[in-house]
């Protein structure tokens, strides 16, 4: 009998585990849903109980929340901010401008749909959403982590000439260094 | 004819040959240079013997020469390092002018601190002392920068030591009859009570001005700065030490038979402490390498004195042993320094940054001597400062141990910004030219890193020579005694006391590093510097992101009431005022003969009021 | 030969027990911190489920030699700071070299990694971390003072450096130094609270203002090191306070009491103050801490 297939399920079920209970959150706050977090943090709401805690830099974190809309400026600093994540890392959009463009859906300088940038994890709709829906955001996110389901990064590495092509047809002046993990 | 002579007369005949070869070429020149350092080296480490006397006349003016076992012990850091900084230097200086003129002095500094080591009577003392200042002087002015303000800084503090000095050496003339060391030491006990005072605090000032002690400390930032670096490696490592070497015949010698003498030691050791602290302070106000160097050395020149003033057994062992070390590591800085200037061009922090993965030796040498200086164990320089600590607490010092505490941990500010102003912080395209310095330069500065390795490791390998010298002058003998007794010892017990627990460190920190290393290294990934998280913006080539201006801002801010007072100005007010004081006379002689009428006038009614007072 | 395995399994057990208790510690703070600020808080096991987290991170990125030396020098320099701190009075399994335990070896030890990972941060080449790095040094040496004449005043009053002395002074006198010499502990405690670097003295790792600082660039492993060198780090100091100050204990759950009520003083100051600047953070030690430190030596040396 190979144990080490058990060995291997059960270290993955461990670490699961861990990571869904330990997300530290780089909020990057554009647009209005920015707001939205430290309500979502403080005494009322308390995120901190479900072990998600803000992390300083992107070397640290594995949830990069995007909250709302993107202009094509910021899209090129938080591709920059993502790919300088470290695996496993995951996205939460925030918001209907995340999702749709929302408001913003004749904007001339915003994208619409960020899942062709980025690879998304959980989407939170609203707009803006409550901290109660941020708090549930987060709810699925863990579920998905335990699940194994959470493959963003993943994703983005398999499909790398995908998510490249639609974020060279966007970005002008492209200067990224490659990616290559 | 006897070692010693021979010698002087290798390092003086090698000195003018060595200046005139340059027309020749300058490979025979380097090699004369070179020849002229190792061959004294060679003929000291086999031939000259302890305690012989030679006699050397001129027009009957008779110059003792001979060793004993303290000059033994400086002589080794003197020759040590002159055969090193002289591999250095012919590196350093190549291509350069005036090499001659260097050379020439370079040696002739060396070989008069050879002979002031040797020296047996006041007089060759003084003699030898006189050509090191003289050849110090021409070095410090070699770069041709400031030589107003540096030269004669440095020349005037030389001459009132020296002045100082003369004056002891005549007045011990005229109380024993001899010039001989021996004959002052012997006869300083039966001496009246006023010289006894006198004659140690003029030597002091004479030894006090080369140790760097404040107030006569000057000098140094400046002088140590602007000569080439590899002139201040000796400047700093051996030449310093000519005025250790003295005080440590003062204090041992003649000031532990005054009654007064303790407290002249607190006063030395006070001075010492706060010279350490207030430079210690300026170092890190520094931007410049040499500079902050030359800030440092002063400082660690401070502990130095502190411990051979308090003189106790341990302090003195603490303070030789930290003379040692300083002389292996702040040369090794100096050289680094040195090295960076060559290969850079400059030695301001704030231009240049990440060198590490250009200049992987050197830094590898500045981190050693770092760590040795900031008196981390294992290596030599903890094992100094830890004496110094103990000896002053033994010896109920306690607020200069906490005073010497501070300056030791501030020291880990400047510390920290040689390494990172120098080899970390972004690498930049602005230095991607540069390359590791040439061989010449990097092998003397890694066998001084590895010396100071093996320091800190059997620190006995220098403590014996110490101890030898300590018994010449009448202390007990410590050796492997003082271990027992101390109360840092207690539990670490017998001769050989640090060893063990320095291999245990050291293999467990050794293994464990390299283990962390590889690990590590085996799973990640490497990244340019220009990759860093900065809100997600992509640093440009030219973008330089390196904190280096205003490093330490915020603690100079909050030390800065300290720093406010200078010495300096209160020299230049000084100064003024004797200058005041001229103006005044000159205005008394104004050249008019009517006034010189009245001033006879005036003194004739003097006299005649005061006659009778005054002469009958 | 038994001996030898018998100090490595000590060492070994220490060393679990310093991660463990430094680890519940900081969750125990964390938890602290919230019920202060009206929030229910994370559980106390929080801190394990992140370290843990760290160190199952797949990929990392480093910046070249000394940033992989960096928390390596960290963890290192901690572990050997706990080696030679004795955890417990007269118990074999945490001798480890205790006999060598000195205090001016100990605080030159444990400066030793933080230099280290400060070259490391340094390497990295990211003016955070090099900004928390001075700030760090400079707060060092602010609280270096009180804090050394805190362990002169305590040198002097018994004439021994070696902390198992010290101990067993304490415990033949049958009186805890805190109260042979109140000033020195006084000194000492308000020099821990920069040595804790919490609220109001978190100037290095400062979240908001500096991206933490020097640990700005590490994530995963190196965060992961750098987390369990500080829990180690926490224990050494709060084992040395009770060792030198509160007489050492005899077992572990005294132990564990005694380093508890230590270390609520500095959590409890610092959750309800905000952070001060470098400058303040300097200087604040040498106003009252200077004063009780002066008041030690005094204490000692004319009573």
């Amino acid at each position: 009998m190979d144990y080490g297939i058990y060995q291997d399920k059960l270290t993955r079920i461990v670490t699961d585990i861990a990571r869904s209970h330990s997300l530290w959150i780089l909020a990057y706050g554009t647009g209005c849903g920015a707001i939205e977090v430290p309500a979502t943090m403080t005494s009322r709401y308390d995120a901190e109980r479900l072990g998600v805690r803000g992390a300083a830099t992107p070397r640290q974190a594995d949830v990069l929340m995007i909250t709302g809309y993107l202009t094509v400026k910021t899209l090129k600093r938080v591709i920059r901010v993502y790919e300088q994540m470290q695996d496993p890392k995951y996205i939460i959009g925030f918001g209907s401008c995340a999702i749709n463009g929302g408001m913003y859906w004749d904007s001339y300088n915003t994208i619409k749909q960020l899942d062709l940038y980025l690879p998304v994890d959980v989407y939170i709709s609203g707009c803006m959403p409550r901290p109660e829906a941020v708090l549930e955001g987060f709810a699925k996110l863990q579920e998905q982590i335990r699940a194994g389901e959470a493959r963003g990064a993943t994703k983005y590495k398999e499909n790398l000439d995908y998510y490249r092509g639609n974020q060279k047809k966007i970005i002008k002046n492209w200067d990224f260094p490659d990616y290559n993990w | 004819m006897d070692i010693i002579i021979l010698i002087l007369i290798v390092f003086f005949a090698g000195a003018v040959l060595t200046a005139f070869s340059e027309k020749i070429s300058t490979l025979v020149q380097d090699i004369l240079f070179l020849g002229t350092l190792i061959v004294p080296a060679i003929l000291f480490f086999t031939g000259v013997e302890m305690n012989t006397d030679t006699i050397i006349s001129f027009n009957k003016v008779p110059l003792n020469l001979g060793m004993t076992p303290l000059s033994y012990y400086f002589a080794l850091i003197v020759m040590g390092l002159a055969v090193l900084t002289g591999v250095y230097t012919v590196g350093q200086m190549k291509g350069k002018k005036r090499k001659g003129y260097f050379y020439l002095n370079y040696i002739l500094s060396i070989g008069a601190m050879f002979g002031i080591l040797m020296s047996k009577d006041l007089v060759s003392f003084f003699i030898f002392w006189e050509i090191m200042t003289w050849a110090s002087y021409l070095i410090v002015i070699y770069n041709g920068k400031n030589v107003q303000k540096i030269g004669i800084k440095y020349f005037v503090m030389s001459a009132i030591g020296a002045y100082a000095m003369l004056m002891a050496i005549v007045l011990t003339h005229s109380l024993t009859g001899s010039f001989l060391i021996s004959d002052l030491i012997s006869g300083f006990g039966s001496w009246d009570h006023g010289m006894q005072i006198l004659i140690p605090v003029l030597l002091l000032v004479g030894f006090g001005v080369k140790a760097a002690i404040m107030p006569l400390h000057i000098w140094a930032p400046d002088a140590y700065s602007n000569s080439p670096m590899s002139y201040t490696a000796i400047f700093s490592g051996a030449l310093s030490k000519m005025g250790v070497y003295g005080m440590v015949i003062v204090f041992l010698a003649l000031l532990t038979k005054v009654p007064e003498g303790a407290l002249i030691r607190d006063i030395v050791a006070w001075m010492a402490a706060i010279t350490a602290a207030i430079s210690t302070l300026y170092a890190i106000k520094q931007d410049d390498a040499k500079r902050l160097l030359a800030f440092s050395s002063i400082g660690q020149l401070g502990y130095i004195v502190i411990g051979v003033a308090i003189g106790t057994p341990m302090a003195m062992l603490a303070g030789l042993f930290l003379a040692f070390m300083h002389g292996v590591f702040k040369s090794t800085l100096f050289m680094v320094v040195g090295a960076v200037e060559k290969q850079t061009g400059t030695t301001d922090f704030t231009e240049i940054t990440g060198l590490i993965r250009k200049m992987p030796w050197t830094f590898l040498a500045a981190l050693i001597s770092i760590i040795a200086l900031a008196g981390i164990p294992p290596l030599g320089g903890f094992v100094g400062k830890w004496m110094l600590y103990e000896s002053l607490i033994q010896s109920d010092h306690f607020m200069l141990v906490t005073l010497v505490f501070f300056s030791s941990t501030a020291a880990f500010l400047y510390c920290y910004k040689i390494l990172f102003g120098f080899f970390l912080g972004q690498e930049e395209k602005e230095w991607s030219h540069v390359k590791e310095a040439p061989a010449l330069m990097v092998v003397p500065m890694i066998i001084l890193s590895i010396i100071s390795v093996v320091l800190g490791t059997f620190p006995q390998l220098i403590m014996k020579p110490i101890n030898a010298a300590m018994t010449f002058y009448g202390m007990p003998d410590t050796y492997g005694v003082l271990w027992k007794e101390s109360m840092l010892f207690n539990k670490w017990g017998s001769d050989i006391a640090l060893t063990p627990i320095m291999y245990g460190i050291m293999a467990i920190f050794i293994v464990v590093a390299i283990f962390l290393f590889f690990r590590n290294r085996s799973r990640t990934r490497y990244v340019t510097t220009k990759d860093i998280s900065t809100s997600g913006e992509i640093p440009k080539e030219h973008e330089n992101l390196t904190f280096t201006r205003g490093f330490f801002q915020p603690f100079l801010r909050a030390v800065e009431p300290v720093m406010r007072k200078q010495i300096d100005k209160y020299m230049l007010s000084f100064a003024q005022g004797i200058e005041d004081l001229f103006e005044f006379t000159r205005r008394i002689y104004n050249g008019n003969g009517q006034s010189y009428a009245i001033y006879a006038m005036i003194f004739l009614i003097i006299l005649l009021v005061l006659g009778k007072n005054l002469f009958g | 030969m038994e001996g030898i395995l018998l100090h490595i399994l000590g060492a070994i057990a220490t060393f679990l027990l310093a991660f463990f208790v430094g680890m519940t510690y900081g969750g125990i703070r964390r938890k602290v911190i919230a019920r202060v600020q009206n929030r229910y808080g994370p559980p106390i096991y929080q801190n394990f489920i992140d370290a843990f987290k760290l160190f199952s991170k797949t990929t990392a990125v480093h910046h070249g030699a000394m940033h992989l030396l960096g928390p390596a020098f960290l963890i290192v320099s901690a572990v050997m700071a706990l080696m030679v701190v004795p955890v417990l009075r007269d118990n074999l399994w945490f001798t480890n070299l205790n006999f060598h335990g000195d205090l001016i070896f100990l605080i030159y030890i444990m400066v030793f990694g933080p230099l280290g990972m400060a070259l490391g941060a340094g390497q990295t080449g990211n003016p955070n971390s090099a900004i928390g790095v001075t700030r760090g040094l400079s707060q060092m040496v602010g609280f270096e003072i009180p804090w050394v004449m805190a362990l002169v005043a305590i040198m002097i009053k018994y004439n021994t450096t070696s902390i198992v002395d010290l101990m067993n002074i304490q415990n033949e006198v049958g009186q805890w130094l805190i109260f042979q010499n109140p000033f020195a502990f006084i000194a000492a405690i308000l020099a821990s609270l920069g040595m804790f670097r919490y609220a109001p003295f978190n100037i290095v790792g400062a979240p908001t203002e500096l991206a933490s600082g020097p640990a700005s660039e590490n994530g995963g492993k190196f965060l992961f090191t750098m987390m369990s060198a500080g829990s180690v780090f926490a224990f050494v100091k709060l084992t040395l306070f009770v060792d030198i100050f509160l007489g050492g204990a005899s077992n572990l759950i005294v132990l564990v009491i005694k380093t508890f009520l230590l270390y609520m003083i500095p959590v409890l100051y610092g959750v309800v103050n905000p952070r001060y600047r470098t400058e303040q953070a300097v200087t604040y030690f040498w106003g009252w801490p200077l004063l009780f430190g002066f008041l030690a030596i005094i204490y000692s040396v004319y009573f």
